[in-house]
Formats: C-alpha cells, structure tokens, sequence
C-alpha cells in the first residue's frame, strides 16, 4: 500500500425542511413556479432528491410528483432524463427543466390536475454540514468506516461531492485516487451510477469494491 | 447520559449534531409554553425533550398557561376548526382567547433567550413579548382548515420569528421562516417499545 497523502475525513449533511409557502396543482403552475422560486428550493427538489429515500425510476421531486401525482409518465421520464449534477450552476438547471416542461405542454396543453391534498409543495432547505469525527489513514480503516456512517455521509460525500468537484467525481475515488495512486479502484468507485441506486446501494457497491482491493493488498502470494 | 439511550436506534449524526448545537447554545435559557403538563402529544413530546434539552446545557423550561372551561372551549372549537370541522369563532371569543392569555402574562416569565409556543391556545402570548426569539409550533392537522379562523391565528403566528409545521402542505401563507419538522415520536418511551412475546400474547 502507497504512503498515505491526507486521511480521508468523513463530513456529513443533515437538511432542516423550509416552506417556500408555494404549490403547484398542475403542471402550468408547477411551470410558472419552477420560473420564479429561489435556487436554494431549485436545489432541493433536484440535487436533494438523492438525499431522501427516493423511487429510482426519478431524479428529482419534479419527475417523482409528474409521475406519481400526475400519471404523466411520458413527462416524467423526460424530467429524469435530466442530469441536476451535470449543470455549472443552478439557472442553468431551471432552464433546462422549464424547457422540458414546455415542450410537453405545446404538445399536451391540458394536463391533468393533482388530486386535493397532492398538490406540490415548494421547499427549501438549510442545509448543516458537519465532520463526524471520522478519519481514514488507510483502505481497510476507510472500509470499517463507510460501513458504520450514517446514510446522510454517503450522501454529501457521493451525490453532494459532484457540485463541489464537478465532471462526475465524488469524494471517495478522488481521495483514493489522490492518496494511493490507485487509478482501476477509483475509476471503479467513479463509475457507479448515482441515478441507478440509493445511498445504501452506493454504499454496497463502494464496500465491495473496496473489500476486494483490500484482500488483493493483503495476499502476499 | 439520556441521549446514549438513543445510540442504536437514533442515527448517529443527528446524535452527534445535538452534541454540537447544544455546545453552541450553552446556558442559553429556553421556554416552551403549552396548555397541559398531561394527555395529548404536545404534553408526551415535551415530558420526554425537557430533560434532554437541559441535559445537553440549555436552561430549559416547560410552563403551562391556565384558563377556565371557557377558554378551554374556545380552543376546542379553534382546533376542530382548523382541522375543518365547521365551527363559529365569535368575536367575543377571539376577544376571551386574548384576555386569558393576558391574565397568563402576569404569573410567566417570558424573558428568555428563545420561547418556543405550542399550538393556538398560548399562541396570543407573542403580543406580550419583550425580547427573545419566539417560535410557534403547530401540531395540528391544517390540510383542510375553515379559512377564518386559520387567517385570524396568523395574525398572530405573522408575528412569531417563525413557525414549525409538522408537514409542507399544513404550512400557512405567513412571511416569516416557516420549518417543516415531523411530529418526535419517541422510540424508547413506554409507549413505543417493543412488546415482548408474552406481553402480545397476553394481549391476544
């Protein structure tokens, strides 16, 4: 195993739910919202979404309430088609779902309404980022440690980490890219899909990567 | 320490996060006013937080107001209208509702750091405030509520610093920070355990 560069510090983020006092009961208001909201509720229904417990089939609250609430399935597919990770910065994202939102409503001009009650409720969050007090100096440290954090960890570290660093990288296969040099293991890390799991799933799919590294590093024939 | 109690069950981070927040807010003094030490959810949350609050380093308190069978059922028929059953609000009732909390501002001391106000029966006290933050929380049910009475109860929750609702879609047109914050549902208290085999079987 390679000198160790930096330890990698597990942080983690807890939400606090704001009410922006906006809803949307169909898809013009959800439209005419979207246009006008702060990028702070923007970023919680897009870049957010992950931290929830959400259906895969979606990327954000958008295409979760177009096709759950709405049945507008086709809709909804489009909406989760959007990548909110893939934007520099947040108008950029507004502008992409407006777009997709008025290209369905030139072709479908009267979508239907939610019922009473399932209206969209527009939010924002204050978002509170703290270190847990958990360090890696090493891969098998690093192993026990993703095993025992709080889902919320894996979050800002996974989904939250490619606002920061941009061009799809998270935390985990920078730090062990940038400490170890190993190239194959972060590639392998990088490549888990974030839209194709939950935070426990990425957290499966990250120990499992890493138990196999670990064991080739202890075998000594 | 109560809140090892809850390490296992609760998630650590949040654990965690009370530990920081608290050695922040050290010493600072916190009120939380309701209208009963027993019976109903606010009075189960608040036997259960109160001790752990305090734990962490934060002077708080837990005071309830009084009123008679007329205030009472004032408040009655204030919550079953904002959770939509039809009910008639008079003037001369909002006028009680007013007075008892001002009868109440005479034996509380409402000078602390933060006053967090429970559900509409205390929420007139804002109008007494001297300095402080104060928050309302309502725990009730407003997805559907007579719209007079929810509006009237805004003018005072509009002059709270801000408001806590349980979900978004009971959350009030109000400019002021509206928080969504789940109802606590204490997993270690009585209440919530685990039965044990002999206790469901005894139930049967």
């Amino acid at each position: 195993m390679g000198e160790i560069v930096e330890p990698f510090e597990f942080k983690q983020c807890i939400s606090i739910l704001k009410s922006t006092g906006k809803r949307a009961k169909n898809l013009r208001e959800l439209r005419d919202v979207i246009a006008t909201v702060s990028d702070e509720c923007i970023f919680h229904h897009t870049c957010q979404y992950f931290l929830k417990g959400h259906i895969l089939e979606y990327t954000s609250d958008f295409a979760h309430w177009a096709g759950e609430s709405l049945e507008e399935k086709a809709l909804a597919e489009q909406l989760s088609n959007i990548d909110p990770y893939d934007f520099k910065n947040i108008g950029d994202l507004r502008k992409e779902l407006l777009g997709v939102i008025d290209d369905y409503l030139k072709r479908f001009p009267e979508p239907r309404e939610a019922m009473p009650g399932d209206e969209f409720f527009f939010n924002e969050t204050v978002t509170l980022i703290f270190p847990i007090g958990i360090r890696a100096r090493n891969l098998a440290e690093f192993l026990t440690a993703i095993k025992y954090v709080d889902s919320g960890s894996i979050y800002y570290h996974f989904y939250e980490a490619r606002i920061r660093l941009g061009g799809g990288i998270d935390d985990f296969s920078r730090w062990i890219e940038d400490a170890f040099d190993k190239k194959e293991l972060a590639e392998r890390i990088k490549a888990i899909d974030p839209f194709m799991h939950n935070t426990e799933g990425i957290r499966e799919h990250v120990v499992e990567a890493i138990e196999e590294e670990v064991r080739k590093d202890m075998e000594v024939i | 320490m109560a809140l090892n109690q809850y390490s296992g069950i609760s998630p650590k981070g949040d654990l965690l996060l009370l530990q920081m927040l608290s050695a922040k807010l050290y010493n600072i003094s916190f009120l939380h006013i309701n209208s009963t030490r027993a019976g109903g959810g606010v009075a189960e949350i608040l036997q259960r937080m109160i001790p752990i609050i305090v734990e962490l380093g934060i002077n708080a308190r837990w005071e309830v107001i009084e009123g008679d069978s007329r205030f009472f059922d004032i408040t009655k028929k204030i919550h079953n209208a904002l959770q939509g059953r039809l009910e008639t609000i008079t003037d001369d009732m909002w006028q009680y509702h007013y007075e008892v909390n001002r009868r109440n501002v005479e034996r509380l001391n409402l000078e602390e750091d933060a006053v967090l106000i429970h559900d509409p029966q205390p929420a007139p006290l804002i109008e007494f405030r001297k300095d402080g933050r104060w928050i309302w929380r309502c725990h009730i049910d407003l997805s559907n509520p007579q719209q007079e009475v929810s509006d009237y109860l805004c003018r005072y929750g509009e002059k709270y610093d801000a408001a806590i609702f349980s979900v978004a879609k009971f959350a009030r047109a109000m400019a002021i920070d509206e928080f969504i914050i789940p109802p606590s549902i204490d997993p270690i208290s009585e209440k919530n355990r685990e039965l044990t085999d002999e206790e469901i079987n005894e139930t049967l």
